[in-house]
């Protein structure tokens, strides 16, 4: 195989870039101690804002001293023991304290100081947990099956899998220093829908054997949105870590440094050629010590055929006798005190394994089936219902401006406000899928709902007022596509009327006072 | 499912250069995003944008903020905040978006603001940010504004201040602030106080103190969860012990009590045990505490010895000898104060201190200082060569023997004194000031 053409260095490196490269922000570990007493204004802006997210720890400009910490829990697992460990660190901080599900399966804590970061890395470490290099221009958590060995549909487990990639990615052949954020994702299910990520694996069979086709190049932002194209590969399971190491070894030595907007990897397969990318990824692949010869050229067809399932409610494993219990938790947001029941309850009335979704809930495992009436009786069971309403158990949404800057719209009270009210007023005939977002760098995805919100500012009355954009008609079927703009700004006090009209038009929901009429 | 090519939705690119705030989108623009964007990244001169908010042709929306905050010295924040300081109904949000800077400045603004605005509103915007400057100099003012009878939003915000600069303030200042504030009437400020308290150095100790005081019950649980994540650390007593290496009863109760007590491993050696020092594996720091009297041949010799052999074993605390901790001797003072009302003795009566021959100049040095800090006088008890004990059955006063657990003085005096030749671990007062001195070691 001939050496890929690498594109010669255009521009000089972006201020973030040689800022970046002055030093590698895992080297503060060992500082965080004395920058606990120092205070977090003896740091320069750099080294707070950019270096710090190496170690998972976010500066937020909107809560300045309290800090949050993004982990990384692979495939979204997490067990009873690291919940509590969790469920502490959040109460602590008291009334400034909370958590998020995220959107990669992914947990981030709020409320910190500064002070409190050396203990609490070594208590994660303690616990098998980790922060490192969840932030900024790294490889960010990796997702996978959250129902991953329990799963009667899965075709393979993707646990060892995803633990496999995330270990080479934090070993020493790592990388630390990538032009921009990276998505890694690993399929197993048919319902794995995986094209938002720069990299995903998807379950594929070639002459009857399972591995994964690969599809590169999917990304959300604010100037461009993409789904994965097929990169044209095949790799059976064992070679993902080695693939996964050279495609971001490459990434980070070929893509563009000097212009963050254009830094993502599809910009980079753009500026080869899709045949040019794939040669050079197969090269690294050699270098980095994979198999050159279990790679082989694929038509990108897969296993995955359908949206994600919603996983609320009471599903048998594939285990006999055991049930995973899906909860839904109202727009991923939880106090310490759910926390540590949430805690309780996989220990108690399960294994202790519990798994976090990228639609924000969270599954508790291995209950037996003849202690699930135990489990659904909970308490904590009218706060994280086992059966939301048809609208609550598929919202999912960014943080919203009560703890980020560039969030326009408190995203999830309004979201959470405006669905509850439009259950009261709709009868659905099935649940519709609704992202909510703050700004147009859509970290809560609105161009994979079928309804999908954006926060904004509009014009009512004379006044300014907050407002949401509507997209429309995205959708994560076998046919995937990427919602459009529908309404560029409605106040968010006429939301309410205007997503009824639209759920009544679009997806076949009926007014309850209707309903009640025809009954009658 | 075979792949489809999904097309690319449009939007619009950034450009390099940053806008002019004249020609800033309005809130509702969709070229507004684009905007902040190039203003965040760009180089700007902030001149134009200060002077556009002051003026009023600009409002500081929180978008504009985040887009500026990057660029905002100290000089500008404090400019800003003199214009907040100067509207009648500023956003109260404005402070908190703009005030990260550590600044002299910002800290002289933050100061004039609220000796000069006293609305609860402003104080409580600008609370934490004085927290946020680390001067050790606005600690009296955010105390106050802590303890003082204010609305709680005023009182919330100055402890956010002393929290979020938790590193800069006198300790025992701090410490005190926020002992006091974990039994206020208001639970939330009670709660954070305790959060506050679990990050001091010594949180143990300090958290200890709180379970005998009368703490709302939301506030009692929460002490108890922080308490769980500090746990203590296993402990070795170090004792004189008897031949042999036996430990005497009394020894091993309070070492079983104190366990109970710390939830955390205490094990005992002997000095008089020569066997050769074995430790199970305990996976924490160990803390040794010399459970000694006097500073004698076992403190100044034997003791280094095994502080020695210990460190082969693992991380250690190594404490002083009992019998010089401050609280200890004040306990021995209460105990001969007690002894004397119960006794009957005229407040002119001096007790006296009966310890084992000690002839070294530390030994006599240290006698003295416990003299003057008991009021009582020390005597020297040859009880091993047989001295005659008749002296002490006439002296006017009460008698201690510095004799932790019973030996051969205590039994020696036993005859003579009855109950008065106790030890002093038969004692309940005492007993009690040291299980409780050794419960909140870390």
């Amino acid at each position: 195989m001939s050496d890929p053409p690498i594109p010669a260095p255009a521009a000089p490196l972006s201020r973030l870039e040689e800022a970046k490269s002055s030093f590698c922000g895992l080297d503060l570990a060992p500082r965080l101690e004395q920058l606990g007493r120092d205070g977090w204004e003896s740091l320069d802006e750099t080294t707070l804002t950019v270096h710090l997210k190496w170690l998972g720890i976010f500066f937020r400009p909107v809560t300045p001293g309290r800090f949050m910490v993004r982990l990384r829990l692979p495939n979204g697992a997490i067990t009873a023991e690291q919940l509590d460990l969790l469920a502490d660190v959040v109460d602590r901080c008291g009334e400034h304290g909370s958590a998020d599900i995220t959107t990669r399966q992914n947990i981030q804590l709020r409320g910190l100081l500064l002070e409190d970061m050396a203990p609490l890395l070594a208590d994660l470490e303690r616990v098998g947990l980790t922060s490192r290099q969840s932030g900024h221009d790294n490889p960010r958590n990796i997702t996978g099956n959250p129902l991953a060995g329990l799963d009667p549909l899965e075709w393979i487990d993707t646990r060892p899998l995803v633990a496999a990639i995330q270990a080479a990615l934090l070993g020493p052949a790592g990388p630390r220093n990538l032009p921009r954020k990276f998505n890694v994702a690993v399929g197993g299910a048919p319902d794995s829908f995986l094209l938002h990520n720069d990299l995903a694996f998807l379950p594929a069979l070639r002459d009857g054997i399972l591995g994964f086709t690969v599809w590169v190049g999917g990304f959300f932002s604010a100037q461009r949105n993409e789904l994965a194209v097929p990169l044209g590969l095949w790799l059976p399971p064992e070679q993902l870590p080695a693939f996964t190491l050279a495609v971001l070894h490459h990434f980070g030595a070929h893509g563009n440094r000097a212009a963050r907007n254009r830094s993502r990897l599809m910009y980079l397969i753009d500026s080869l050629g899709l045949d040019r990318y794939r040669e050079a990824v197969q090269a690294a692949h050699g270098e980095q010590g994979g198999d050159g010869a279990t790679l082989v050229e694929h038509d990108g067809s897969h296993l995955v055929s359908r949206a994600p399932r919603d996983v609320c409610g009471v599903h048998p494993q594939k285990q006999e006798g055991l049930s995973w219990v899906g909860l839904n938790v109202p727009m991923g947001r939880l106090a310490a005190d759910t926390m540590a029941d949430l805690a309780r309850l996989a220990r108690e009335h399960g294994s202790g394994d519990l798994r976090f979704t990228e639609s924000q809930n969270v599954v508790i495992a291995d209950v037996p089936t003849d202690g699930v009436g135990a489990l659904l009786a909970e308490p904590l069971l009218e706060r994280l219902p086992a059966a939301p309403g048809p609208l609550l158990a598929e919202a999912v949404s960014c943080t919203g401006n009560r703890y980020c800057g560039f969030a326009l719209i408190p995203t999830k009270t309004t979201a959470q406000a405006v669905v509850v009210e439009l259950e009261q007023r709709l009868e659905l005939p099935a649940a519709v899928r609704t992202h909510w977002t703050g700004c147009p760098n859509a970290c809560g995805q609105p161009y994979m709902g079928q309804i999908g919100l954006m926060g904004a500012k509009a014009r009512k009355d004379g006044q300014m007022v907050e407002a949401a954009r509507i997209f429309l008609g995205g959708s994560m079927q076998a046919d995937p596509r990427l919602a459009e703009l529908h309404h560029k700004g409605v106040p968010l006090d006429e939301l309410p009327e205007v997503l009824e009209a639209l759920l009544v038009e679009h997806f076949g929901a009926r007014r309850r006072s209707a309903t009640a009429a025809v009954r009658s | 499912m075979a792949p489809r090519p999904v097309a690319a939705v449009a939007c619009p690119s950034a450009v390099d250069a940053p806008p002019d705030p004249a020609a800033l989108p309005s809130p509702a623009s969709p070229e507004r995003w684009s905007a902040m964007l190039r203003l965040r990244a760009g180089d700007l001169s902030l001149e134009p944008w200060l002077a556009a908010i002051e003026a009023g042709r600009l409002a500081p929306e929180p978008d504009l903020l985040e887009a500026l905050a990057a660029h905002l010295d100290g000089a500008a924040v404090a400019r800003l905040l003199r214009w907040w300081l100067a509207q009648p109904c500023g956003d109260p949000a404005l402070p908190q978006r703009i005030g990260r800077c550590r600044d002299a400045a910002v800290a002289r603004e933050l100061r004039r603001g609220l000796a000069d605005f006293p609305a609860p509103a402003v104080r409580a915007a600008l609370l934490p940010l004085l927290g946020h400057q680390r001067s050790a100099a606005d600690f009296p003012l955010l105390r106050q504004a802590t303890l003082e009878v204010a609305p709680a939003a005023v009182r919330h915000a100055a402890l956010e201040g002393l929290c979020v600069g938790l590193g800069a303030w006198p300790l025992p200042a701090l410490r005190s602030t926020l002992l006091a504030l974990t039994t206020d009437l208001d639970p939330a400020l009670a709660a954070a106080a305790v959060d506050g308290l679990a990050r001091l150095p010594g949180a143990r100790a300090s958290l200890l103190q709180l379970r005998s005081r009368a703490l709302d019950g939301a506030v009692a649980a929460r002490l108890e969860r922080r308490l769980a994540r500090l746990p203590a650390n296993p402990l070795l007593l170090l004792v004189h012990g008897r031949a042999g290496g036996a430990i005497p009863a009394e020894v091993e109760a309070l070492a079983v009590e104190l366990q109970q007590r710390r939830g955390a491993p205490v094990l005992l050696r002997a000095l008089t045990d020569g066997g050769p020092l074995e430790l199970p594996r305990l996976g924490a720091p160990l803390g040794l505490v010399p459970l000694l009297l006097l500073p004698g041949e076992h403190v100044r010799q034997d003791l280094p010895r095994l502080r020695q052999a210990l460190t082969a074993w693992g991380p250690l605390r190594s404490l002083p000898f009992l019998g010089s901790w401050p609280a200890w001797q004040r306990a021995l003072g209460q105990e001969l104060a007690h002894l004397a009302n119960t006794g009957g003795w005229s407040s002119a009566s001096p007790a006296l201190l009966l310890h084992h021959p000690i002839g070294s100049p530390l030994g006599r040095r240290y006698l003295d200082h416990l003299e003057a800090v008991t009021g009582a006088r020390s005597r020297e008890a040859a009880y091993s060569s047989g001295q005659s004990l008749d002296s002490l059955l006439s002296h006017p006063g009460p008698v201690l023997p510095l004799a932790l657990a019973a030996n051969r003085l205590t039994e020696a005096l036993a005859p003579s004194l009855g109950p008065a030749a106790d030890p002093l671990l038969a004692r309940p007062l005492l007993r009690q000031a040291l299980l409780e001195q050794l419960e909140v070691l870390p």
